[in-house]
């Protein structure tokens, strides 16, 4: 099996960033062959051939979501969903720091492919620095005629905006995203309808992520079969793993999807760091549920790490070695939902309070036995029952855990402490226990 | 007979199965209205009947077969061959975990909370809540208690839980967007933006559509529990509108109004004028008692001898000046039942033609001047409203053009009165159009509905009439000029400003007045010159004031929610109002007197029961055979 670098292939070239660079190493060719020689629904079908999956974390095909948008009806709106704010998670931060333009790239052949004549890129507020870049890499394209009227001579024009989200994490959900950048609070909207029916500014729109469309002038250039030869069957071509936590070399790493995690984790990343051992590790983001060391051997196929009870996500690792609490893991991640919670639903917004309420208690030792079951029912009682997967998602690391290191959550009630930190984080002598 | 296995034919409707009852509900049908056709229960907070859902809360969800989750029923629609359980024990588990939810930062106020009674909070925890709180910890998240977002309503943030209705209120049902949500999860309140007071003339609704006790309304906070609420079923006396209320009153005293819903009328919203209009009727300065002014001085008589010195004194009268010498005028406050036999009484016992219930002529009635309903607003395609007058004389009025508007997409036009051709030429027509004016601006309206009509567009108008009653009082012939019915009357009768003119000149000898108040400071010193000159004047009266002080024979009245009857809206609604409070008088109600009246003079077993009186009417006049239930009577009707 071939090793395969398609987005980070050129990734380390000199003024990458740049539009010159980016045009000899062959940027923007698949652009201009496409509108050169394809009708729109052509590029649809390559899309659905290649068996492209959003790599925003739902891993919905992005063909079909396309073939959603009602034949008739216009305008029609593409929101580039950069809104990455998934713990743990900072692939599409690492591909428009290192290739903007191949993003740029990808969102104008969509908005081609899908007749769109205004595509929104929502940045998250923190990515300052890369909205800063993307909008000198928009101006410098549309210098170039890449963007704007009658893209490379064709009839075809289309305008890229950059808006910068003011930081939330729920607008990295699609329906919130468009609430945002409408200019009202980012909350997810009642679906149906669905965006690709009735979204930004009530036209059918759709929501694709950076990584996604990064995806497409690869796609265009050598087409749908070929990217399709690429990883599994079900999960084709590679992505960008998002390696952090204890290991050797964090960072992002490009792979085919169907290669083993061992071979991420330690080909990739160096194993663990000062030769710990990996205790447990959480695939997909501060979202998704904790695996063990013996899901090491589980190929990178987003059905694959489905059945074994977790998923891949947004492509993001994280190693824990085995001074690692993960009470106190769970704490961390459950008050991240209890400040990121939009209080649009009651489960969600009570709930991740209770949560963290009750997390905090059972960190510092003082929760009883029966406060770890209510801790469980109130989990059951939001799972499945918010707006949006959102607050679902809330509950289910926590849930993993307790699940796979059921004693370490007993442990720690009436504990008057943590009892792993107190194993493994010796306090300096004298100091009282 | 059709076989069972031939497809039923598309009548808009799919089958469902709630609870294990099938039923064929509309196409398009909530869940949650398809389970409450079959009486099937479902706790809601954020849903609202005249709202959009949003499924915010989550207290709703229920178990749809072939679905994985639980799904808010507020928010799903019936398909076919849907299958829905509310009764599961996931369900049951779910709403306790939301009522749980709901509940961990709502403080332990139900003791002094407004709301405890009537709170669908308390009553769900009740009947599907937890029985104790797991929250480990006392440190609830705390909001500020008593925030004023207006000189009428004040919102204690803690109690809030956040069902959005009072946001989607502004947007949904007054378009003023004057509440926010500010800052997110846990810490989220709703505000005022810019904590700016509210503004909107509608604000008394909200504190009826919050669902717990978050909006209060300043004017009955802490003033009385709904256990010790005594609530009559009436009509606010307002305006012409016709709003459906409840009055609540408790130990003779009004405490309130609150909405009752009428789909076809207010659709459950009133306005702030005729809600906090509740504390005028427990004014304590009333006649009480009926008395005789003679030369020896006042003399406080019974019922029956004010009505005997009355009858005489009003035979006195006829005898020695002729029966138009007699002037009668009664008020836009008179029920239809008051009306009428104030009519006959003029008309039958006195037999004068004198006799009106405003101050102003009324010139005839044109058919098409109420042919449009309130509710069929929503279906026309454009609407002119003529001036400012008609939602400032009936407010309720606005949020139907805005529903329209906003439902239907209805062009609502606000033009001047004296609007130009041009101007009316650049509204497209549709199928129907409707013209609404004020009553005194019915000849511009009558013009403008002329301008607009040709084609395919049906013109239809609606006037807005001036008091609770004065539709009731002009149907029911209450005028010089018009008989029952819009038949003409025979005879030259003067109108009210007439009468008082020919009184203070001395052509007018006696006068019978029934509720000055209404015109009695629009008439000033017309109405002093026609007391003073006046050689009688019988009154029947609620209030102290220039009528009561000068009649000669004072009579004590019962004021609007002290009587019963029927009560005509500025559409031709009859609806009925309903006794909330005693009365302040142990004289007979107005029908009483008049029949008493009537009998002095000369006219035996007269009706004097509002039902008796009813019968009579609807008997005379078929079009008021809806009189009471709620029908529309529409003119002209032929009568027999």
């Amino acid at each position: 099996m071939a090793e395969y670098k398609l987005l980070t292939k050129d990734i380390g070239v000199e003024g990458l960033q740049t539009l010159p660079v980016y045009e000899r190493r062959g940027g923007y060719q698949a652009l201009r062959a496409a509108l050169r020689d394809r009708t729109p629904d052509e590029i649809v079908e390559q899309v659905k051939i290649s068996g492209l999956r959003g790599r925003g974390g739902a891993g919905f095909p992005t063909g079909t979501k396309w073939s959603f948008l009602p034949r008739d009806v216009f305008p029609r709106y593409l929101c580039i969903n950069a809104d990455e704010s998934e713990p743990g998670c900072f692939k599409d931060r690492y591909l428009i720091d290192e290739n903007p333009h191949q993003l740029i790239e990808g969102i104008v052949i969509a908005a081609y492919a899908l007749q769109v004549k205004h595509a929104f890129l929502y940045i998250r507020g923190e990515y300052h620095d890369q909205r800063l870049l993307l909008e000198r890499c928009v101006e410098e394209a549309r210098a170039a005629g890449y963007i704007g009227e009658r893209i490379l001579g064709s009839d075809f024009g289309c305008d890229v905006i950059v808006h910068g989200g003011a930081g939330a994490y729920i607008c990295g959900e699609e329906t919130a995203l468009i609430d945002s950048l409408e200019g009202f609070r980012g909350q997810p909207r009642l679906k149906p309808p669905f965006p690709a029916v009735k979204g930004l500014y009530g036209k059918p729109t759709v929501v694709n992520n950076v990584e996604t469309l990064s995806n497409l002038p690869h796609i265009l250039s050598r087409g749908g079969e070929w990217f399709k030869a690429i990883g599994t069957e079900r999960s084709t071509g590679t992505r960008v793993w998002c390696c952090s936590g204890h290991i050797e070399r964090p960072g992002c790493y490009e792979m085919e999807l169907g290669r083993p995690i061992r071979e991420l984790f330690e080909e990739h990343c160096g194993g663990m760091w000062r030769g710990r051992s990996l205790k447990a590790f959480q695939p997909g983001g501060g979202s998704m549920q904790v695996l063990l060391p013996d899901h090491l051997d589980l190929p990178l196929d987003m059905d694959a790490v489905m059945r074994a009870g977790s998923s891949l996500g947004a492509g993001a690792m994280m190693f824990m070695d085995e001074t690692t609490c993960l009470v106190n893991v769970s704490m961390r991640l459950v008050d991240f939902y209890h400040h990121e919670s939009c209080g649009k639903c009651a489960p969600c917004r009570e709930g991740t309070y209770f949560e963290s309420q009750l997390m905090h208690r059972l960190e510092a030792g003082v929760a009883t036995l029966d406060e770890l079951d209510t801790l469980k029912d109130i989990c059951a009682n939001m799972d499945g029952k918010c707006f949006c997967p959102l607050g679902d998602t809330a509950t289910w690391f926590v849930m993993s855990a307790y699940r796979h290191f059921r004693h370490e959550f007993e442990a720690h009630c009436g504990a008057g402490g943590c009892p792993v930190a107190r194993e493994h984080r010796p306090l300096p002598a004298g100091a009282a226990r | 007979m059709t076989e069972a296995s031939t497809p039923a034919p598309d009548d808009g409707r799919v089958e469902v199965t709630i609870d294990g009852r099938v039923t064929r509900a509309p196409r398009g049908q909530l869940v949650l209205d398809a389970a409450a056709a079959v009486g099937v229960h479902i706790p809601i907070y954020c849903a609202h009947p005249k709202m959009d859902p949003v499924a915010v809360c989550r207290m709703c969800l229920v178990q749809v077969e072939k679905m994985p989750k639980l799904q808010p029923a507020c928010a799903t629609y019936v398909s076919e061959g849907m299958v829905v359980q509310t009764q599961t024990v996931p369900v049951a588990k779910a709403r306790e975990g939301v009522l749980e939810f709901l509940l961990l930062n709502h403080p332990l106020d139900c003791p002094v909370c407004d709301r405890g009674g009537e709170c669908d909070l308390q009553d769900f925890t009740l009947r599907y809540g937890p029985e104790t709180s797991r929250m480990p910890i006392t440190d609830k998240v705390h909001f500020d208690k008593a925030v004023p977002l207006s000189d009428k309503i004040e919102l204690d943030q803690e109690r809030c839980i956040l069902c959005w209705r009072c946001t989607r209120y502004y947007e949904e049902i007054t378009g003023e967007k004057e509440i926010v949500l500010q800052e997110r999860g846990v810490h989220t309140s709703v505000a005022t933006f810019d904590s700016r007071p509210l503004r909107s003339a509608f604000q008394g609704n909200l504190p009826e559509i919050c669902p717990v006790g978050a909006l209060t309304h300043r004017q009955y906070r802490f003033v009385a529990r709904p256990w010790d609420l005594q609530r009559a079923r009436s009509v606010c006396p307002e305006c012409s509108y016709g709003c459906n209320i409840n009055i609540d009153s408790r130990e003779y005293e009004v405490k309130r109004f609150a909405s009752r819903d009428n789909p076809l009328v207010d659709d459950m919203w009133l306005c702030d004028r005729g809600r906090y209009s509740a504390p005028r009727w427990n004014r304590t300065d009333r006649v009480r008692r009926p008395v005789v002014r003679a030369q020896g001085g006042d003399q406080e008589v019974s019922a029956q001898n004010a009505v005997r010195e009355a009858g005489r004194r009003l035979r006195e009268v006829r005898d020695q000046h002729g029966a138009n010498a007699i002037g009668v005028i009664g008020s836009v406050e008179c029920t239809n039942e008051e009306a009428w036999l104030l009519q006959r009484l003029a008309r039958e016992a006195i037999g004068t033609t004198h006799l009106d219930h405003q101050l102003d002529p009324f010139p005839g009635l044109s058919p098409e001047e109420h042919a449009l309903g309130i509710a069929e607003i929503e279906d026309c395609s454009a609407v002119v409203v003529l001036g400012a007058r008609p939602e400032q004389q009936a407010p309720v009025l606005t949020l139907r053009l805005f529903k329209a508007q906003r439902k239907r997409g209805t062009a609502v036009h606000r033009l001047p009165v004296d609007v130009d051709g041009a101007t009316l030429r650049g509204i497209t027509g549709g199928r129907l159009v409707g013209v609404i004016a004020d009553e005194v601006d019915r000849p511009q309206a009558a013009h403008v509905a002329q301008l607009l009509a040709g084609g395919n567009t049906e013109v239809r108008r609606l006037t807005v009439t001036r008091g609770v009653n004065g539709r009731g009082c002009k149907d029911l012939g209450l005028l010089p000029n018009l008989l029952p019915g819009y038949r003409p009357a025979p005879g030259a009768g003067r109108c009210g400003t007439e009468i008082l003119e020919a009184t203070g000149a001395g052509q007018v000898r006696a006068l019978v007045i029934m509720g000055s108040h209404p015109w009695a400071a629009a008439a000033g010193v017309l109405l002093t010159g026609a007391l003073n000159a006046a050689d009688l004047v019988v009154a029947i009266e609620t209030q102290p004031g220039p009528v009561a002080q000068a009649a000669t024979v004072l009579i004590p009245g019962h004021t609007h929610v002290e009587k019963a009857g029927t009560v005509t809206n500025l559409e031709g609604r009859v609806q009925r109002i309903r006794q909330a409070l005693p009365p302040a008088t142990t004289v007979p109600t107005e029908l009483r007197v008049l029949s008493m009246l009537a009998a002095e003079l000369g006219c035996e077993r007269w009706p004097a029961e509002t039902v008796a009186v009813d019968r009579e009417v609807s008997a005379t006049l078929p079009a008021y055979a809806v009189a009471g239930n709620g029908g529309r009577t529409r003119w002209p009707v032929p009568v027999p």
